[in-house]
């Protein structure tokens, strides 16, 4: 060309020239990249020769915008907008399966890869004319002009997306992730499941074994993927999908692998399922099918590993976590078979914020299973037990415990028999849970008494406590040992060794046993670790002396040489009880027979006579009997409380006795007897002939048709003996009411005395009168006071009017 | 019918034969024992003295020991001597 360039006609002509080239009027059907380098290298130079660099640049971008804006990504969208109209009209989902929305997408795809590859000489064209001419475009994103033509391709399609289009993107995801998953499974599961049958449908595509198109799917999905890869689209299309897929599938896996078992550990197989899966599913999206991860882009490698430590393996911990938090109360329970459950939770604990959701499942979980009226103490307490070992697993700390047992205590403080079952267990060798820890010779640390900080504690290694722990217990008190933490259920030891007082005491009326081994050796146990100095503590070793002590004096006094041993009937021995330190006794009357009154009162003057100057007090009705029993066809040997054997021996005497008469006799009351002539009718011994009316039932004499004997024994079914067995293990202390009932008398003097100077009085002025005057001797609440007025406004010892107690006059 | 008792376990407490319930000097009941005892009875047994009244021996010995001239019971301001 010639510098002539300036006529109209010439600039004309190189105008259409640059047209062409360039496609400025949007016409890139005839596009065939024609011009050579030469020819390419001309038109440059007369661009630039001409100074219109800009302008043309401008008019080449703008014609390939708006060709893709109006052409290119309506028509891929099309594919699309058919499908919905049709979805729409016939309102089924189903009517299109996963094979025809996957050519369908594969179709669309391919054919905005190829309209996209065409401009790529275009745009080509238009980088060379940025070279050449110095021409500027606005660059939104680096990397030059083709990443911007990605960015505007991206831009047009996200501007025209139809509403229908996720929806069948997650179909076609699916449809592939599924043969994926089915494929990755069998691999893995291969040597465990041959025995099962030939499926008839494929696990991949639903389609007929024989008709199996997995590999097809595979295929048009990997050339899929890759055409969007390539158009940096697969990110932005169906990023969301690809991770939601692997995110849904992450946790089916973790509830079906957790369902039900603590007793394996499972994150670590867990973790590695994960990768594989994550791994393997990335790999064949983002490289298409084409080989191992390790060898692609690695920007696609970091994102991989990226996403698959934040997003798959927190999704991991999360699930894991949460589905291990909604079964914990289980786990709890079946400790310490669940302990690698427990260590796996420990260890998400740290990854994961569920500390909270942990604390308020479990205590829901709690109160919904275990705090109501349907669950014996036993099954509580055997729960609290472990939640402690199991949260200590958890939370060395015990704060987590200290959270989630706040109500279980609060619960077995309301529980009558709470304190009866701990002590009982903790020195009952068949349950060794607590009676272990008895043995664990540390001193209790209570809530009561402050703990000073243990100097020997090494503060290098100190560290805060977490910040759940708002209560104000110091570390020592949180992580205290089992059997501090069920005396602090009350917290107060006295609680506890008075009950254990009223158990030993009940043991030693009942056994009559003479060896105190094992009650001194858990005496030893209970002062360590309850403190020596304990004063009811020192009450239960004189109880276990006074055993021992018993027992010299017996043998003493029943030795040969003793001369009395010749007036008594039957031998005599005794349990001889030093009363200031026994709890006090259910008061019950009896008048022995005659002949055991004076066999006791022999045992007496030989007791007087070893200790100078101290009798003996008999408690009647306390005691263990051996008789015989000698009837016409039998005899029987028994062991029964002196009542039974009083009645007996009334009835040997006469064999006919009411219970009236035999209640004045005696001095027992009637309601008392009536229950105590049930075991002679148990033993067959007594019969009820009529209401309150009991008779000897002698049987007949041996070998005179015994038969008929046991007829008309036991003939008629309306005298046949009751066969209530009475209750053994009744216990002959005074209940804790009682004993209760006999502290509070102390106040009775105080409240007359106060009454009659004062006329009348309300409950609360009384309550605070006592509260100055009997100082610390007997605690009261308000409550108990009331009950304990209201007891004697009952027996008319007090009136009650306006709200006012006052004296009855008399 | 013969009944036949062969053999009477009984329950009985204790109690010193004394004309009080509690001694004088420590205020604790004669059955229990001295503020300086653990285990009553043999161990910490009571005495009486010719006036009649009786005490913890620990606690009678004690106070004796207080007492620099006269020996006296602390109850009646006798002299105080062991009953035989």
């Amino acid at each position: 060309m010639s510098s002539t360039t300036k006529s109209p006609a010439n600039q004309e002509k190189q105008w259409n020239i640059i047209k062409n080239v360039f496609c400025l009027e949007g016409t890139f059907s005839l596009l065939e990249g024609g011009e050579g380098e030469e020819e390419m290298r001309q038109v440059l130079r007369l661009v630039q020769q001409v100074g219109a660099g800009q302008l043309v640049l401008d008019f080449a971008l703008d014609a390939i915008w708006v060709t893709l804006r109006k052409v290119i990504v309506p028509k891929f969208w099309s594919h699309f907008i058919v499908y919905s109209k049709q979805k729409n009209d016939g309102d089924d989902e189903s009517s299109e399966g996963s094979v025809e929305v996957m050519s369908r997408i594969a179709t669309a795809v391919s054919e905005l890869y190829d309209s996209a590859v065409s401009f790529i000489p275009q745009i080509h064209k238009c980088e060379m004319l940025v070279d050449q001419t110095g021409a500027v475009y606005e660059a939104c994103v680096a990397g030059g002009l083709m990443e911007h033509f990605k960015l505007h391709l991206r831009a047009s399609l996200h501007s025209q997306m139809p509403t229908s289009f996720t929806l069948l993107i997650h179909k076609f995801y699916t449809a592939a992730f599924k043969v994926f998953y089915h494929t990755q499974v069998g691999n893995q599961g291969e040597e465990t499941d041959e025995t099962s049958e030939e499926p008839i449908q494929c696990g991949g595509c639903d389609a007929a074994t024989d008709a199996c198109h997995c590999q097809a799917i595979t295929n048009t999905f990997c050339q899929v993927n890759r055409q969007l890869l390539e158009l940096d689209l697969l990110e932005r299309l169906a990023g969301d999908v690809v991770s939601s897929l692997l995110l849904g599938v992450i946790t089916d896996h973790v509830t079906t692998t957790c369902r039900d078992s603590y007793d394996q550990s499972r994150i670590k197989q867990l973790e590695k399922w994960v990768e594989n899966i994550v791994v393997g599913w990335l790999e064949v999206v983002y490289c298409g099918g084409r080989g191992q991860l390790s060898s692609a882009d690695p920007a696609i490698q970091t994102l991989v590993t990226n996403s698959l430590n934040q997003t798959y393996i927190a999704a991991l911990y999360h699930t894991y976590t949460t589905t291990r938090i909604d079964q914990l109360f289980n786990i709890v329970i079946e400790y310490p078979e669940s302990q690698p459950a427990l260590e796996d939770i420990r260890d998400c604990l740290d990854r994961t914020h569920l500390r909270d959701r942990l604390v308020s499942s479990l205590r829901s979980a709690i109160q919904t299973r275990l705090l109501h009226p349907g669950v014996n103490t036993t099954d509580v307490l055997h729960a609290y037990i472990s939640a402690i070992k199991a949260l200590r697993v958890l939370d060395p700390k015990g704060v987590l415990l200290e959270l989630v047992s706040e109500p279980v205590r609060q619960y077995l403080r309301g529980r009558e028999d709470t304190v009866r079952y701990i002590v009982t267990s903790l020195t009952d060798e068949s349950c060794s849970e607590l009676c272990e820890e008895l043995l664990v010779a540390t001193p209790l640390v209570l809530d009561d008494c402050p703990t000073e900080d243990d100097p020997s504690d090494p503060w290098q290694t100190w560290t805060p406590d977490p910040v759940h722990a708002h209560t104000l217990k110091s570390k020592s008190q949180r992580t205290a040992d089992i059997i501090s933490m069920l005396v602090n259920i009350y917290g107060s030891k006295d609680v506890f060794i008075t009950e254990y007082r009223t158990i030993l005491a009940d043991r030693i009326l009942s056994q009559f046993n003479y060896n105190t081994e094992r009650e001194v050796r858990y005496l030893e146990h209970l002062k360590v670790r309850f403190g020596e100095t304990l004063p009811l503590l020192h009450k239960c070793e004189v109880m276990v002396k006074d055993v021992a002590d018993s027992k010299r004096i017996n043998s003493s006094i029943n030795s040969d040489e003793n001369p009395r041993r010749e007036k008594q009937k039957f031998p005599v021995s005794c349990m001889i009880l030093s009363a200031q330190f026994w709890p006090s006794f259910k008061e019950e009357r009896l008048k022995l027979p005659e002949e055991v009154t004076r066999d006791l009162d022999t045992y007496t003057e030989a007791f007087q006579e070893l200790k100078g100057n101290r009798t003996l007090n008999w408690k009647p009705h306390l005691g263990q009997v051996q008789v015989e029993v000698e009837l016409k066809n039998r005899t029987l040997n028994l062991t029964v409380t002196p009542t039974q054997a009083t009645i007996i021996l009334h009835f040997e005497g006469r064999s006919k006795w009411s219970i009236e008469d035999l209640s004045s006799v005696t001095q027992v009351p009637k309601t008392v007897l009536r229950r105590k002539i049930t075991y002679w009718q148990t033993q067959g011994v007594l019969q009820e002939v009529e209401t309150d009316v009991f008779v000897l039932v002698e049987g007949e004499e041996a070998g005179e048709e015994s038969g008929e004997a046991t007829v008309a024994g036991i003939s008629s079914p309306s005298l046949a003996p009751p066969a209530i067995e009475e209750d053994e293990a009744e216990s002959v202390m005074a209940s804790a009411q009682d004993q209760r009932e006999e502290e509070l008398q102390v106040f009775w003097s105080y409240i007359v005395g106060m009454l009659t100077n004062l006329d009348s009085l309300p409950l609360e002025r009384i309550h605070a009168m006592l509260k100055m005057f009997v100082q610390g001797s007997v605690e009261c609440s308000q409550q108990e006071l009331r009950a304990f007025l209201d007891r004697k406004v009952r027996h008319h010892h007090l009136i009650f009017t306006n709200g006012l107690y006052k004296l009855p006059k008399n | 019918m013969k009944v036949r008792i062969k053999g009477w376990t009984g329950v009985a407490t204790w109690r010193w034969v004394a004309n009080d319930d509690s001694c004088g000097i420590c205020r604790m009941p004669f059955d229990g024992c001295c503020s300086d005892c653990r285990l009553p009875g043999d161990d910490c047994p009571l005495v009486w003295g010719c006036c009649s009244h009786c005490f913890h021996i620990h606690c009678i010995m004690k106070w004796l020991q207080s007492q620099q001239l006269h020996q006296q019971c602390p109850m009646c301001r006798q002299e105080w001597k062991f009953k035989e």
